[in-house]
C-alpha cells in the first residue's frame, strides 16, 4: 500500500540578496523520519546530514552559476548540463530546485531535492519538504537521463511525482506565508464599505476599532510595464505597513511563527492573522467556547459586538486591444468576493449565486469554509460559516459583461530613427450608466529601451507628462471623477528619443548566444536591403533584446504598446452583483448586509496598431 | 552526574547569539566553539541554567530552546553523551516550568510551549527506532498528559494544543505508545470545544492510525486504565500484543472512532486536514471502509481555492479511483480551471497542470473513453496572451498530449478504443500544433536567445517525439502527420528566418545526442538537404546557414553531393563578386566553407566526397581571392588526395570527439605535447630496423664495393681514392673537379704535365671523328653550370607496424572495424640524403603520409578469418598502401659507385617527431649508365645512325693510339672543355650465347647502338626488345667492323695471354667457337664519360672489348660484367 504522505518539512532557509543565509530552521523530528525511511530503503546509500548554512549557501551559489540565475533556465537550453534542473526541461524546475551539497567533511556531492524556491523582495526562501527516498531517486534519474528529454505522459515524469507529493504543495504554502511575513505583506484581503473606506482585519475586529482606525485609502496600482500578474488582486493594494528596504528581518517573530504554525516541521495553521492575534491577545477567561457547537481550528476567537456582513467585489480587467480585423480583442476579468462577517457565535451564511451569469463567469472557487453543493459550483447557492476578519469568499474568472471600459486605438509610427508620431483615439465608458464611475484613468506609453527627450502634442482631454522612459497621459484624475457618461478623446503627437545606443545584452539568456555573434557580416548586408525606417529600426533593436524570464508572458520590450490603468467603482464589469436581501443567516439575526464594488485594471494593453503584437489563438467552442 | 567544567564561563546574551549563529553556519566557525569545549553536556548544562535565569530576555530563551532542539543530534549525541543523563536534565528543567504559574515576564505560555516542543523533539531524536524503555519518557508523557487533561480550559488552550502535538509526535515516533489510553483521548476530543480541538482530534487520529496499522490488540473504548500515571503498554515490550489481524471487536471500535473522526474535516485548518487525511486514509483502507464515507465529506475540497486542499482531494482520488469513477472529467476540469485562475501564485497554476498530467496518467489504459474526454478539453488548453511563458509551455505540453491521443486514435489499433466520433470531429494534430505555437509566435523574429524561441522549440520536440518514450522499444511512425508537418514547418521557418538557424542546430543536436531519437534528427537533416538546399539564395547571407550545413556535412546519412554543389557555387559567387572592400568577408566566408569541407572530410568516406570536394578545393586554391583560404584549401586538397580514410579523420580531429571514431590517445596527446620536446633520441636509435628505404631494382653487384667505399669514406669526406690508386697517372679531370680554379687554364697545365704523345697528322677520317666528337661534347652539359644530368634511383619507403608501435608506445584500438585503424602511420616524412661519394647535392624527398605494414602474421590471419570483409582489393591495396615510392636523384661528378646515407624525419600520429638514420642505399656502377645525349638537331629517325657514328668515333678516340688524344672538346655552354684519354680492356665471358643475349636484352638494351652478324641479328630482332638500332649483316660489314673496332686488337698481349691461360679448358671452346655477331654498346657515364662495349658473341663464349675514357670505371665494369652474365 503506498504511504499517504502528509506535509512535513525537514528544514528551511532564508537567503539574502548576497546569497548569505540570514535565517535557517531545521526540524530534527522530520529529519529522523527521513533517515528512518532511508534506512528501510534498500537502495539508499549513506544518508547525508542536512547541510549547514554555509554549505547550503555555497550550493545555492553553485547552482546559480550553473543555471544562469537563481531560478535557473527552467527548460532545457543549450547551456543546460546533465544533472542540473533545467536538464529535466520543465518550467516548474524554476520553483522546485535541486542542490548539490558538498559536505565539508566528505568529498562526496549529495543531491538534495526538492527545495521549494520562493523569491520575495530581496530574499530567497528555500524549503525542503520531506519526501520518500524513492522520489529523490526518481528525480535524480530524471535530471541525469542521457536522452533528449521525456515525452509527455510518460510514467516516470515530473507530473506523476508532483501529484504524489502533497508535501511540495504544502511547502509552497509555507514559503509564501514566510515571504509575506518577512516583507510585511501578510495582510487580509480588503473589504471596502461606503461609510468607512476600508475596514481592518482580524485584530481590528478583536479590538473593536472598526471605523476608528482611519486606514489609508487604497491607491490604484501603479503602472508597472512588465510586472507579472501573479500577485493576487488584492495584492495590488498597498498597505500602510513599513515596506521593503527599511525593513530588517524580524527573526524572532519568524521563529515564533514557525514554532506555532508548524511545530515539529508539520504545518498546522498557516494563517498569520490568527497567529498574530493569539500572540498579541492570548486568551482570557471571557473567551468561552460555545456550549452547543465546536469551534473550528481556523476560528480561534468569536466575534462580539454589533453585527453586520460586508462584501466587496474586486475585479481586475486584463485586456489585449488590437484594433485589427484579423485579431479579435480579448478582455478577461478576474474577480473575487471579499467578505467580512461580523457575526456573533458560529452562524451559517446562505449566499445565492444567482447574480452570476454562467455564460460569462467560468471559474469559481471558494474559501474552504464554504460548503459547496456537489453538483458543481456554478449553480444554486453556497453556505458558509465565516471565519473572523476579512477573507476571500470566492474567486471567479469572467468575460466582460458590458463593453470594454476603454476602447480605441493607439498608433505609433517611427518617422525617423529617433522620432515617432503617435495617435490615440479612445472612447471611455461607452454605453456605461451610473452608478459605474471611473475614478482614475491613465494611459502610459512605456519606452523602456529608449530615452524620451521630448514630446509634442495636446490631448483633447487630460494632461500629459513624461519621464525618462515613458509618456504618461492622465485622462481622468480622482478630482474629476466621471460617472455615467462616456468620453471621446484623441491625442495626436510626436515623441523624440535620444539616439539609439546598442546595448549588448549581458545577462545569461535562454537560447543560443555566441554562435550568432560572428555573423556581423550578414548583418551588414541585411541592413542595406531594408528600406523602411521602421523595419530597419525594428531589426536593429531586436538584435539586442534580452530574453525574459519564463514568468513573463512574452518579451514586453519587443513591442510598442500603451498601457491603460484605471479604477472604477459602482458596479462590476462582469455584472456580478450581490443582492443583500437574498443573503440569509442561520440562526437568524438582524444584521445589515452591505456591498461595494471596485474594478481595477490589470494588464490593459493597447497594442500599437502599426506594429507587431503578441497574440494567442482564441479557441472557438 | 558530571559537574560542568569550571572553565566554561557563562555566556552573555550576545555571546549566545554568536554561538548559535556559528553553530548553524558550520565549518570553522562552529569548530571555534567546539574546540573551546562549548559542546556536549557542558553546553547543555550551560543552556539550561541560562534558560532559568530571570535576566535573560524571553526571545533569547525561545531561541536557545530551538537551538537545543536543532543541534541536539550534532552537538550532543555525537559526543557519546549518556542519553538518560541528558534527558533527565532536560526533564528536570521542564517540570517546574510547566507547573509554574504564568507571570507574563519570565514564565509565559510561549516559553512553556517552546520548552515542551523542544523537549519532545530532543526525546525523539535522542532515541532510536525501537521503543525506548526509559523512565524519562514515561515522565515526559505523564507531564504532557496532565497538560492536556483539562479540556475547555480557556486560558491555556493554545498550550494544551501544543501538548497534544507533542504527544502526537511521540506517538508517530513510537507507534502505539498511547494506544492503551486511546479511550481517554477520545473522551477529551469529545469534550474539547475550543479551536484547540484540532490538535486533540489529530492526536486521536494518530493513535488510531498506529493501532490500525500495527493491528494492536487493544480496546479503544476501554478507559479502565487511568490516564496518569502513565505506563508503557505492556504489549510493546513483548511480542504478543501485535495482532496478525484486527479482531472483530476492535474492528467495530475502530469503525466507531472513524465515524467520529470523519465528522471533523470542516473544523480543521487546510494544513490540519492534510495531516488528518494522511492518517485517516490508510486506516480507511485497512478497515476496508466504503470510500463513499470519505468522499461525502471531502469531495467538496475540489472547489476550494486552497491548493493544499485540492491536492488533498487528488490524493484521495488516486487512493480510491473507483470511488471517483465518473467524476474524473469534473476533477480534470477543475484542475484546468485552477490553472486559469490568475489570482493564484504562478507556481500553483503550474502545479495544477502537472497534477492534471499526473492525474491523466493514473487513468487506466483500458479506459479509452476517459482519455477521449481529454481530447474534448483541448480548447481549454490553449494558452492565452497574458499567460506566463512557463504556463504557455506547460499548456503546449498538454496540447502535445492531445495530439498523441489523436494520433493514437488515428492508428489502426486505436479505432476500437476511441471510436470514430473523435476522428469525425475533425481534430487535427496539425491544427493543435499551429494554433498552440501562435502564443509564442514571436520566436520567429525575436533573437534566437529569446525565451519564446526556447519554448517553441521545446514544444516542437514534444510534438515530434510524441508518444515515443525512451523506455519502450517501438518506433514512432515515421510517416505520422505531425512529423511531416514539423518537417515542413522547419524548412519554411529556416528559409524565412535565418536567425533560427542556431536554434535549429541545437535542436538537431539534442536529437542527435539521444540514442532513441537520433534517427529523427537524421531524417530532418535529410529533409533539409532535399528541400532547403535547392531553395536557399546564394548570396552573402548564406553564411548564416553554415551551422546547419555543418550538421549536414557531419552526418553520414546525408549524401554530401548537394551541399558540395551549393558550396561550390557559393565559392564561385564569392570569387565573382570579389571587390576591393570584400576582403575580410571573403576571408571569413571562405574559411568557414573550408571548415565545412573539413567536417565532411572527417565524417565521410573520402571516396564519396572525392569528386565534388576536390573540384571545390581545386577551384578555391586556384582562384579564391584570399591567400590564407587558398593555402588552406591546398592543404585540404593534398590531404584528400594523399591521406586515406580514418587517418585523415584523426589528423583533422582536433579537440573534438567524433562519434564514429574512437577517442584515440593521439588526439589528446596532440595537445599535451609540443612538437619540439617530443623527439626522443633513444627511441630513434634503432629506427633502421623497422623503417626501410629500399631500392626497387637491386644491384647486380651487391656487396663488395659498397664495403670498400664505406671504409674509405670514413677517412675523410674527400674522395681521395683516385690519387691513392693512380698517382702515376693523375687524371686531370679529377683535379679539375677538386680545384675550383679557372676551368680553361687548368686543362692546359694538366696537358702539359701529362705523358707526351706523338703528334699526329689529322687526316680526314680523324677530322671526321673529331667533328662527331665535338658535336657530341657540345651537347653534354657542364655540370658546374647546369646540373642537368641526373641519375635517378627508384626506391621505396616502408615501415613495420609492430615494432614501430612497440617502440613508440602507441596503443591503438584493436577492435576497430577498419583494418587501417589499427595500423600506425607517419606523416610529413622528410628523407634527406648525403653521400661521401661525389654525387653532388641530393635533393630531399617528402612523403606526406605512410601507413605501417601490418604484422605479417596478423594480416594473413585477418584475411583468412574474415575474407568477407577483406576483399581482393585489400590484397592489392597492400602493395600500394604500405610503400611510398621515393626517387633519389644524384648528380654524379664522377661515375663511381658509392653509398648514400639516408636520414629520416617524420611525425607520428600523436605529433611525436621521429628522427634517425636509415640504412644507406648503395649506388652501383650500372646506376650511372645513361644513354648518350642526342643533339637537338638530330631528327628522331636519324638517331640510330648518329649513335653508331658516335660509337665509332668514341671507339676510335679511346684507342690507346688515338689521334684525338690531344684534342679538347668544348662542353655545352662553351666554358668547360674535356679531353679524351682512352683506355681499353677485354673480357671473355664463358656463357652460352642465348643467356648472354638475354642478359643484354634485359640490362643493356637501351644502350645497344648496333648489332652485327646475321645469326645474332636474327636472334635479337626476333626478341623484339632491342629496337631502333642499326642492324648489319656480317658479310657486308665485318671488314669495316674490324677496322673500326680496333686495329690493334690482334696485338693486344692481354688477349693472347688470356687465351693461353685458358688453353687446356678453352681449346675446345676455341675450336667450337662460332662467331655469331657483335653487339655494339654505347654507354654514357655522367658527367661526361663514356663506356663502350663491343661484344663478339660466339655460341659458347663472348669476348667483350671495352673502351672508356674514364679508366677507373673499368674496375667496376669487370665485376659488373661477371655479375651480368654469370648470374
Amino acid at each position: 500500500m503506498p504511504r499517504v504522505s502528509g506535509c512535513s518539512i525537514r528544514a528551511l532557509w532564508i537567503l539574502n540578496s548576497q546569497d548569505a543565509v540570514v535565517f535557517s530552521r531545521r526540524f530534527p523530528v522530520v529529519e529522523r523520519r527521513w533517515r528512518a525511511s532511508c534506512k528501510s530503503d534498500v537502495e539508499s546509500g549513506t544518508v547525508p546530514l542536512l547541510p549547514t548554512d554555509s554549505e547550503l549557501a555555497a550550493a545555492f551559489v553553485d547552482r546559480k552559476k550553473r543555471e544562469g540565475s537563481a531560478r535557473g533556465f527552467g527548460i532545457r537550453v543549450p547551456q543546460s548540463v546533465e544533472g542540473s534542473d533545467s536538464w529535466v526541461d520543465d518550467p516548474i524546475t524554476r520553483h522546485i530546485i535541486s542542490l548539490h551539497i558538498n559536505k565539508e567533511e566528505e568529498s562526496a556531492n549529495h543531491l538534495f531535492w526538492p527545495f521549494i524556491l520562493h523569491m520575495k523582495g530581496h530574499y530567497c526562501i528555500l524549503v525542503l519538504p520531506l519526501v520518500e527516498p524513492h522520489h529523490l531517486r526518481t528525480y535524480s534519474r530524471m535530471c541525469k537521463r542521457s536522452d533528449c528529454g521525456n515525452a509527455i505522459g510518460q510514467d516516470e515524469g515530473l507530473s506523476s511525482l508532483l501529484l504524489a507529493l502533497p508535501s511540495i504543495t504544502g511547502a509552497f504554502m509555507v514559503a509564501h506565508v514566510l515571504g509575506d511575513i518577512i516583507m510585511g505583506d501578510a495582510q487580509e484581503p480588503e473589504v471596502v464599505v461606503i461609510t468607512s473606506p476600508s475596514v481592518g482585519g482580524l485584530l481590528d475586529s478583536l479590538t473593536g476599532s472598526i471605523g476608528i482606525s482611519a486606514r489609508a485609502k487604497p491607491v490604484a496600482a501603479t503602472v508597472a510595464a512588465s510586472t507579472t500578474s501573479n500577485t493576487t488582486v488584492s495584492g495590488s493594494v498597498l498597505s500602510d505597513a513599513p515596506r521593503i528596504g527599511s525593513r530588517t528581518l524580524d527573526k524572532d517573530s519568524l521563529r515564533t511563527f514557525i514554532s506555532s504554525a508548524m511545530p515539529f516541521g508539520t504545518p498546522l495553521d498557516l494563517s498569520y492573522s490568527n497567529f498574530s492575534a493569539i500572540k498579541s491577545n492570548g486568551f482570557s477567561s471571557t473567551d468561552l467556547p460555545l456550549s452547543d457547537r465546536k469551534q473550528p481550528a481556523w476560528k480561534p476567537y468569536l466575534y462580539k459586538g454589533k453585527q453586520r456582513v460586508l462584501f466587496t467585489i474586486h475585479e481586475t480587467v486584463h485586456a489585449a486591444m488590437y484594433d485589427r480585423d484579423e485579431i479579435p480583442d480579448s478582455i478577461s476579468i478576474s474577480g473575487q468576493v471579499n467578505c467580512r462577517a461580523e457575526l456573533e457565535g458560529m452562524p451559517d451564511v446562505f449566499f445565492p449565486l444567482t447574480g452570476l451569469d454562467t455564460t460569462r463567469v467560468e471559474v469559481i472557487s471558494f474559501h474552504p469554509c464554504a460548503q459547496v453543493p456537489e453538483q458543481g459550483g456554478e449553480k444554486q447557492a453556497i453556505t458558509f460559516s465565516p471565519p473572523l476578519g476579512n477573507f476571500v469568499l470566492m474567486r471567479y474568472q469572467a468575460f466582460c459583461g458590458i463593453g470594454p471600459p476603454i476602447k480605441g486605438f493607439y498608433q505609433l509610427s517611427m518617422v525617423s530613427e529617433n522620432e515617432g508620431a503617435f495617435l490615440f483615439k479612445l472612447s471611455l465608458m461607452e454605453g456605461y450608466k451610473a452608478p459605474l464611475t471611473m475614478e482614475t484613468c491613465t494611459v502610459t506609453m512605456p519606452f523602456p529601451r529608449r530615452r524620451v527627450i521630448s514630446f509634442d502634442g495636446t490631448p483633447s482631454v487630460g494632461t500629459v507628462s513624461n519621464t525618462e522612459h515613458a509618456v504618461e497621459w492622465k485622462i481622468i484624475t480622482s478630482s474629476r471623477v466621471v460617472s455615467g457618461k462616456s468620453i471621446e478623446t484623441t491625442f495626436p503627437g510626436t515623441v523624440r528619443f535620444a539616439p539609439w545606443q546598442t546595448q549588448r545584452p549581458n545577462s545569461s539568456g535562454y537560447g543560443i548566444r555566441g554562435i550568432t555573434d560572428e555573423d556581423s557580416d550578414t548583418e551588414l548586408e541585411s541592413t542595406n536591403n531594408v528600406v523602411n525606417v521602421e523595419e530597419f529600426l525594428m531589426e536593429k533593436m531586436s538584435k539586442d533584446l534580452q530574453s525574459v524570464d519564463l514568468e513573463e508572458p512574452f518579451c514586453w520590450q519587443a513591442y510598442n504598446y500603451a498601457k491603460v490603468s484605471f479604477k472604477m467603482v459602482g458596479a462590476a464589469l462582469s455584472r456580478m452583483s450581490i443582492d443583500p436581501k437574498s443573503i440569509s443567516i442561520f440562526p437568524a439575526v438582524k444584521a445589515p448586509v452591505e456591498f461595494s464594488t471596485q474594478v481595477l485594471s490589470g494588464d490593459y494593453i493597447l497594442w500599437n496598431t502599426l506594429g507587431k503584437c503578441p497574440v494567442a489563438v482564441t479557441p472557438k467552442i | 552526574m558530571a559537574k560542568p567544567p569550571s572553565s566554561l564561563k557563562p555566556l552573555s546574551p550576545q555571546e549566545w547569539e554568536t554561538l548559535m549563529e556559528d553553530y548553524q553556519y558550520g565549518g570553522t566557525r562552529r569548530r571555534r566553539w567546539t574546540s573551546a569545549n562549548y559542546t556536549a553536556l557542558p553546553l547543555l548544562q550551560l543552556s539550561l541554567s541560562s534558560l532559568l535565569r530571570k535576566d535573560f530576555p524571553l526571545n533569547l530563551k525561545l531561541r536557545l530552546l530551538v537551538f537545543l532542539e536543532e543541534e541536539y543530534l550534532l552537538a550532543f549525541e555525537e559526543s557519546g553523551l549518556e542519553i538518560e543523563q541528558t534527558l533527565t536534565l532536560i526533564l528536570d528543567a521542564l517540570r517546574p516550568l510547566i507547573q509554574a504559574p504564568i507571570d507574563g515576564v519570565s514564565i509565559t505560555y510561549s516559553l512553556k510551549d517552546q520548552f515542551m516542543l523542544s523537549t519532545t523533539s530532543i526525546f525523539i531524536t535522542a532515541t532510536s527506532d525501537a521503543v525506548p524503555i526509559l523512565p524519562q519518557l514515561e515522565s515526559l508523557i505523564e507531564l504532557l498528559l496532565t497538560v492536556i487533561n483539562r479540556p475547555n480550559h480557556g486560558l491555556d488552550r493554545q498550550t494544551r494544543g501544543v501538548a497534544c502535538e507533542c504527544l502526537r509526535e511521540l506517538e508517530r515516533a513510537f507507534p502505539c505508545l498511547l494506544s492503551e489510553i486511546a479511550g481517554h483521548l477520545w473522551g477529551l476530543c469529545q469534550s474539547e470545544r475550543t479551536h484547540a480541538a484540532q490538535s486533540y482530534v489529530l492526536l486521536l487520529a494518530g493513535v488510531v492510525h498506529s493501532i490500525a496499522m500495527g493491528k494492536a490488540n487493544v480496546s479503544i473504548l476501554n478507559t479502565s486504565l487511568p490516564l496518569v500515571p502513565f505506563n508503557f503498554p505492556q504489549f510493546l515490550l513483548g511480542e504478543n500484543g501485535w495482532g496478525k489481524e484486527i479482531s472483530s471487536s476492535s474492528y467495530k471500535e475502530l469503525r466507531r472512532v472513524m465515524s467520529f473522526l470523519l465528522e471533523w474535516p470542516q473544523y480543521l485548518t487546510p494544513c490540519g486536514l492534510i495531516e488528518f487525511m494522511s492518517m485517516i486514509i490508510p486506516v480507511a483502507v485497512a478497515l476496508e471502509l466504503q470510500a463513499s464515507l470519505l468522499t461525502v465529506q471531502l469531495s467538496g475540497l475540489i472547489y476550494s481555492f486552497d491548493p493544499v486542499l485540492c491536492h488533498a482531494l487528488l490524493v484521495l482520488c488516486s487512493q480510491f479511483p473507483d470511488a471517483f469513477d465518473g467524476q474524473e472529467g469534473e476533477v480534470a476540469n477543475r484542475l484546468v480551471l485552477m490553472s486559469r485562475e490568475v489570482q493564484h501564485y504562478l507556481v500553483f497554476r503550474l502545479l495544477a497542470l502537472h497534477w492534471l498530467l499526473g492525474f491523466i496518467g493514473l487513468l487506466k489504459d483500458g479506459e479509452g473513453r476517459k482519455k477521449k474526454a481529454i481530447i474534448g478539453m483541448r480548447l481549454s488548453f490553449y494558452p492565452t496572451v497574458f499567460d506566463s511563458l512557463s504556463l504557455k509551455s506547460l499548456k503546449l505540453d498538454l496540447l502535445a498530449y492531445c495530439s498523441i491521443l489523436v494520433d493514437a486514435s488515428m492508428s489502426p489499433g486505436g479505432h476500437a478504443v476511441l471510436g470514430s466520433d473523435v476522428i469525425g470531429s475533425g481534430v487535427s494534430v496539425v491544427k493543435l500544433l499551429e494554433d498552440g505555437l501562435v502564443s509564442v509566435s514571436g520566436f520567429k523574429w525575436l533573437p534566437p536567445w529569446s525565451t519564446e524561441t526556447a519554448v517553441a522549440f521545446r514544444t516542437f520536440h514534444k510534438f515530434l517525439i510524441g508518444a515515443s518514450s525512451h523506455s519502450d522499444t517501438n518506433r514512432i511512425l515515421m510517416e505520422s502527420t505531425i512529423f511531416h508537418t514539423s518537417e515542413r514547418m522547419l524548412v519554411d521557418m529556416v528559409l524565412e528566418f535565418q536567425g533560427l538557424v542556431p536554434v535549429m542546430v541545437s535542436f538537431f543536436d539534442r536529437l542527435f545526442s539521444c540514442y532513441k531519437h537520433r534517427w529523427l534528427g537524421e531524417r530532418l537533416l535529410q529533409t533539409l538537404d532535399v528541400h532547403l538546399l535547392p531553395k536557399v539564395k546564394i548570396d552573402n547571407r548564406l553564411g548564416s546557414y553554415f551551422p546547419v550545413f555543418d550538421r549536414i556535412a557531419e552526418n553520414i546519412t546525408v549524401p554530401p553531393i548537394k551541399l558540395l554543389e551549393l558550396l561550390t557555387s557559393f565559392m564561385f559567387m564569392l570569387v565573382e563578386k570579389h571587390g576591393p572592400d570584400t576582403g575580410l568577408k571573403c576571408w571569413s566566408l571562405g574559411s568557414r566553407v573550408l571548415g565545412i569541407c573539413r567536417t565532411m572530410l572527417m565524417h565521410h568516406h573520402s571516396s564519396r566526397l572525392f569528386l565534388g570536394l576536390s573540384r571545390l578545393l581545386a577551384f578555391t586554391c586556384l582562384y579564391f581571392p584570399d591567400l590564407e583560404v587558398r593555402d588552406d584549401s591546398r592543404i585540404y586538397l593534398r590531404m584528400l588526395i594523399c591521406v586515406p580514410g580514418n587517418k585523415l579523420k584523426h589528423i583533422l580531429n582536433i579537440g573534438e570527439q567524433l562519434p564514429g571514431i574512437s577517442p584515440s590517445p593521439q588526439s589528446s596527446s596532440f595537445f599535451s605535447q609540443s612538437f619540439s620536446v617530443s623527439h626522443e633520441s633513444k627511441k630513434s636509435r634503432n629506427i633502421s630496423s623497422y623503417i626501410h628505404l629500399e631500392r626497387v631494382a637491386s644491384l647486380l653487384v651487391k656487396q663488395s664495393w659498397s664495403l670498400s667505399l664505406s671504409s674509405v669514406s670514413t677517412g675523410g669526406n674527400e674522395p681521395s681514392y683516385l690519387e691513392g690508386i693512380n698517382d702515376n697517372e693523375p687524371p686531370y679531370e679529377q683535379r679539375e673537379f677538386d680545384g675550383n680554379a679557372d676551368v680553361r687554364t687548368l686543362p692546359e697545365m694538366e696537358i702539359t704535365g701529362q705523358r707526351q704523345e706523338p703528334l699526329r697528322v689529322m687526316d680526314s677520317k680523324i677530322s671526321e671523328i673529331v667533328g662527331i666528337l665535338r658535336r657530341h661534347f657540345s651537347s653534354i652539359p657542364d655540370y658546374r653550370q647546369k646540373p642537368e644530368l641526373k641519375i635517378r634511383i627508384s626506391c621505396s619507403l616502408r615501415f613495420q607496424s609492430e615494432p614501430f608501435n612497440r617502440i613508440w608506445g602507441f596503443d591503438l584500438p584493436a577492435n576497430t572495424l577498419d583494418e587501417e585503424d589499427i595500423l600506425p602511420a607517419i606523416y610529413a616524412t622528410v628523407l634527406t640524403f648525403s653521400s661521401s661519394a661525389p654525387y653532388g647535392a641530393i635533393p630531399s624527398c617528402h612523403i606526406p603520409f605512410l601507413l605501417g605494414e601490418p604484422p605479417k602474421s596478423d594480416y594473413s590471419l585477418g584475411q583468412s578469418d574474415s575474407f568477407d570483409i577483406v576483399s581482393l582489393e585489400n590484397g592489392t591495396a597492400e602493395e600500394y598502401d604500405f610503400k611510398a615510392p621515393v626517387m633519389v636523384e644524384l648528380e654524379p661528378r664522377e661515375p663511381i659507385p658509392g653509398l648514400v646515407d639516408v636520414y629520416i624525419e617524420t611525425n607520428a600520429e600523436n605529433g611525436q617527431v621521429i628522427r634517425g638514420q636509415l640504412q644507406s642505399i648503395s649506388v652501383g656502377i650500372e646506376d650511372m649508365f645513361l644513354q648518350a645525349i642526342t643533339p637537338e638537331d638530330v631528327p628522331p629517325d636519324a638517331v640510330p645512325g648518329y649513335y653508331l657514328d658516335l660509337f665509332s668515333a668514341l671507339w676510335e678516340a679511346c684507342g690507346t693510339s688515338s689521334s684525338t688524344g690531344r684534342e679538347t672538346f668544348l662542353l655545352k655552354g662553351g666554358k668547360g672543355t674535356a679531353a679524351i684519354r682512352g683506355t681499353r680492356s677485354v673480357k671473355l665471358v664463358e656463357v652460352p650465347a642465348t643467356s648472354l643475349i638475354q642478359a643484354v636484352e634485359r640490362h643493356l638494351a637501351a644502350f645497344v647502338v648496333s648489332v652485327t652478324g646475321e645469326p645474332l641479328v636474327n636472334i635479337v630482332k626476333d626478341g623484339g626488345i632491342i629496337r631502333d638500332i642499326i642492324w648489319k649483316d656480317v658479310a657486308s660489314d665485318s671488314a669495316i667492323d674490324v677496322t673500326i673496332s680496333d686495329p690493334n686488337s690482334e696485338r693486344g698481349p692481354l688477349y693472347l695471354k688470356y687465351h693461353d691461360d685458358e688453353d687446356e679448358r678453352g681449346s675446345q671452346v676455341h675450336f667450337n667457337k662460332k662467331e655469331m655477331g657483335c653487339f655494339l654498346i654505347l654507354i654514357f657515364l655522367p658527367p661526361r664519360f663514356h663506356l663502350l662495349f663491343q661484344m663478339e658473341v660466339c655460341d659458347v663464349s663472348t669476348l667483350v672489348r671495352i673502351r672508356t675514357d674514364h679508366w677507373p670505371c673499368l674496375a667496376y665494369i669487370d665485376d659488373y660484367l661477371e655479375a651480368l652474365f654469370c648470374v
